[in-house]
């Protein structure tokens, strides 16, 4: 499992893309078939207390995509801290899952763990 | 030697921090800036007092006002966090405000003279993107320059994203 981090718009899904995966072998759903995973953070958005349960199954993944939301003034409402927390803790395990860890800004990808991932053959 | 270690919420700063303290000559003191507010605050508190029972460290809370902290003895030092202290710098109970760079800064001068090894802790508040009334906005430049003023400071500046420390300036100090 290659795991992909970077913020909202920042070109994680084009760097899947980069490659080879396609817009149908991506999936927002986690029990999905599909071998890439995007948009892990709104998963966790819709139940943080659940997020760590989410572990095993994104580790059968071929590529998982998570916005980086942790930045930023800490929220005024519990339930945002809350998501933040769950999102960064679970990318914490993550990463100490994968393979490899990819952190894109402004579309450039810089392995921070493993080797740079090869295109699919 | 002074450390600045930045990152979002829950991206392994503090645990990655006190393993760096540990590589610190003992005593090894955790300042502790955040004032817990409410259950959540509390929750927070008992949280990262459980990671460093046992790493030997003892507790100083204090939420202001570093600049005339006298340390019980010369070792090692982690202040959690910047974000917390600039905070509680710039807003009264009344919620009077006022500039707090000076303050802050002055403040972990005067920690970085008192020990061999200090690390700091911030986040990076400018990342947000939304839009806040005028207090927040002040507040989130203020941590904007306190930070820049830090990093110029510190020997070595790390940024965590998901349990990875990242290498700004300066040498990643060695521990698992």
């Amino acid at each position: 499992m290659v795991l992909i981090l970077g913020g909202v718009g920042s070109g994680k899904r084009d760097y899947a893309r980069s490659l080879g995966y396609t817009d149908d072998e991506m999936s927002r759903d986690v029990f999905s078939d599909a071998p890439v995973l995007i948009e892990l953070e709104e998963t966790v958005r819709r139940a943080p207390q659940k997020a760590e349960a989410l572990l095993e199954p994104l580790c059968t993944k071929e590529l998982v995509l998570c916005a980086e939301v942790g930045s930023g003034v800490i929220p005024l409402s519990a339930e945002d801290r809350r998501f933040r927390e769950a999102t960064g803790r679970l990318c914490v395990q993550l990463a100490k899952q994968a393979q490899s860890v990819v952190r894109i800004v402004s579309g450039i990808p810089t392995v921070i763990k493993g080797e740079m991932p090869c295109e699919r053959c | 030697m002074m450390i600045l270690l930045t990152g979002g919420s829950a991206c392994g700063k503090s645990s990655y921090a006190e393993d760096i303290c540990l590589q610190g000559p003992a005593p090894r003191f955790y300042l502790a800036a955040m004032q817990p507010y409410g259950e959540d605050g509390q929750r927070k508190v008992q949280r990262h007092r459980a990671l460093r029972a046992g790493k030997g460290f003892e507790t100083i809370e204090r939420y202001t006002d570093y600049a005339s902290l006298k340390l019980p003895a010369r070792g090692t030092a982690l202040l959690e966090c910047i974000c917390n202290l600039t905070a509680n710098e710039m807003f009264d109970e009344n919620g009077n405000q006022s500039d707090p760079c000076e303050r802050v800064l002055s403040g972990v001068e005067n920690l970085a003279q008192q020990c061999d090894l200090l690390i700091v802790i911030t986040n990076d508040v400018g990342s947000g993107g939304d839009i806040y009334e005028d207090g927040t906005n002040d507040y989130i430049r203020a941590v904007g320059a306190i930070n820049s003023v830090l990093a110029s400071r510190a020997d070595t500046v790390i940024e965590m994203v998901a349990g990875i420390p990242i290498l700004v300036k300066g040498e990643l100090p060695l521990c698992n």
